[in-house]
């Protein structure tokens, strides 16, 4: 048994006296988690109190295996990138703090040729490529992303998600939010299954599949929550430009924009 | 490898950088020299010397200083956590006191700039025009000088350096745009008349006049204009001053500033703490 790099011990996060999270306890482990769920259902908010951006009103967080400079790297759903700066000198800002080198982040991700590009002129999957490599700079334990996959066309998913993929190892743990079922079934090793708040599942995929007699992330997802997951490459939910992402400081779980009717808690604030 | 000033410079930088990248600072320098050439061209132009120029300029520098103040200030501290990058810039090594000194230190450098240059130049203006005796370089009683000018100058950056902390403090404050404008409008008015208001009620309730210098110091503006008064125009026509008590008035401008950036980094430190006690209530309200 892998020892955990972070665990949350029965969470819970209202907004408005609403609760989002309920006693919601995990350990993280080395390898990839995929947190999935419907809509409204906590993932945003999970990702959030995991990675210390926003404090639970009941519970416990802790990172004993996040060690480092920078033992958590982090990209909120919304890409919040300062504009008027170019790709390179936006990695060059972060990579200064952990001693990193920004035109090897950018490289990493295949954005080598685009780090004189504004950020507000890369387009929307460039923009979460490069959040993803500043999620990984000063190679941080435990590397927390946000629907990385959102908004993207099939080749930048593909991407976009083996680039975190390929992050997770026997030491670092990296937990992403995704509705992109086809591409947790191709790359996760644990999922965690949210609904209405709450761990509906949680545990390595294959164990999952074989004890809810599933024969995929698609079919488990129904399983659990009641509800059909969203077709491979529905996870487009959030335009180019990340309009419509709950995060940074609208934490309500409108997770992405798309319209199942299962949305637990919309429109609260994070402030 | 990074040293214990990373943080504060490299968040000095991009702020600098951020502050350099926004046409609305230059606007706002360009408009604080006209409205300040023209305050002195109305009031006689440059050609009256350093003095008469200082006392021409003292009462609407106590309102447009404290206005480019908060422009500056209003959201240095509340666009990173509106856009959700101060959550990311949280995971790196950087404390929140970095990252407050390096933003406030960044849009100190833009006040020297935006409010520093435009009374430089209407000093220049006013070393170019003046009549000759004004180029001599004496501060004794009766003698007008560049010197004096300097001070006024210096006293202008102190009192803006003060209004800037306090604006950030009010963007670490404010829960978005225009809740910061808001608070930045009532922090303005506030300490723009407020302290007067209240030195006038504390008399008009009965209070010695003798307290006034010691009053009048409390306040970022009574500040100012006390040192203004003790040391630009009373030097040159009241030899036995007793405006304001120096010591207090500096101590005054500097405390206001230090509140300011206590206050922010407060703010941002305890932000999410006070949020999750306030839900735990809220919570409890609900059940």
């Amino acid at each position: 048994m892998s020892e955990a790099v972070a665990s949350l011990s029965e969470v819970s996060r209202t907004y408005g006296g609403v609760p989002v999270l309920e006693s919601v306890s995990l350990a993280v482990e080395p390898g990839l988690t995929a947190v999935i769920g419907p809509n409204g259902s906590g993932k945003s908010t999970l990702l959030r109190v995991l990675v210390g951006a926003t404090a639970p009103t009941a519970g416990e967080v802790r990172h004993p295996d996040a060690i480092g400079a920078k033992p958590i790297g982090y990209l909120p759903q919304r890409v919040p990138f300062r504009e008027g700066f170019t790709a390179r000198e936006t990695l060059a800002f972060y990579a200064r703090l952990v001693g990193d080198d920004p035109d090897a982040a950018l490289d990493r991700v295949g954005l080598g040729d685009a780090g004189d590009r504004r950020v507000e002129a890369l387009s929307g999957g460039m923009r979460r490529l490069l959040g993803i490599a500043q999620a990984v700079l000063g190679d941080p334990s435990l590397v927390v992303l946000d629907e990385p996959a959102s908004g993207l066309d099939p080749g930048m998913r593909e991407r976009a998600f083996r680039a975190a993929a390929d992050r997770a190892d026997g030491d670092t743990a990296v937990v992403v939010s995704s509705h992109a079922l086809d591409l947790v079934d191709d790359h996760a090793d644990r999922v965690v299954v949210l609904r209405r708040g709450g761990v509906a599942a949680a545990g390595p995929l294959d164990r999952l599949l074989d004890e809810r007699d599933a024969a995929d992330a698609r079919e488990l997802y129904r399983v659990v929550t009641g509800e059909t997951g969203a077709l491979p490459g529905d996870e487009g939910e959030v335009p180019e430009g990340d309009g419509g992402g709950d995060d940074g400081g609208d934490e309500g779980e409108i997770d992405g924009g798309d319209t199942e009717p299962d949305v637990h808690v919309t429109g609260v604030s994070d402030r | 490898m990074r040293g214990p000033l990373t943080g504060v410079a490299t968040v000095f930088r991009r702020e600098l950088a951020t502050v350099v990248r926004t046409p609305g600072y230059g606007v706002l320098a360009v408009g604080l020299l006209v409205a300040v050439g023209g305050l002195l061209a109305a009031g006689g132009g440059g050609a009256t010397g350093f003095v008469p120029a200082v006392v021409d300029l003292l009462l609407p520098t106590e309102a447009l200083v404290p206005l480019a103040a908060v422009v500056l200030g209003y959201r240095a501290l509340l666009a990173d956590g509106a856009s959700g990058e101060l959550a990311v810039i949280r995971t790196y090594p950087v404390r929140v006191g970095e990252y407050v000194a390096g933003v406030l230190l960044a849009r100190t450098v833009a006040l020297v700039a935006v409010v520093g240059v435009p009374y430089a130049l209407v000093g220049t203006g006013v070393w170019l025009t003046a009549a000759p005796d004004t180029g001599i370089f004496a501060t004794h009683t009766g003698i007008d000088s560049p010197l004096l000018y300097l001070r006024f100058l210096a006293f202008v950056l102190c009192f803006g350096a003060a209004y800037v902390s306090l604006a950030a403090a009010v963007s670490a404050l404010a829960a978005s745009r225009r809740s910061a404008i808001a608070l930045g409008v009532l922090a303005l008015v506030a300490g723009v008349l407020g302290g007067d208001l209240l030195l006038l009620r504390s008399i008009g309730a009965g209070a010695s006049p003798a307290t006034i210098p010691g009053s009048l110091a409390l306040t970022p503006n009574g500040a100012f204009r006390g040192l203004v008064f003790e040391h630009v125009i009373g030097v040159a026509f009241a030899p036995e001053g007793g405006f304001v008590s120096t010591g207090r008035a500096v101590g005054s401008l500097v405390g206001w500033t230090l509140l300011g950036a206590v206050v922010s980094g407060g703010a941002l430190a305890y932000g999410r703490r006070v949020d999750a006690a306030i839900e735990r209530v809220r919570s409890g309200i609900v059940d």
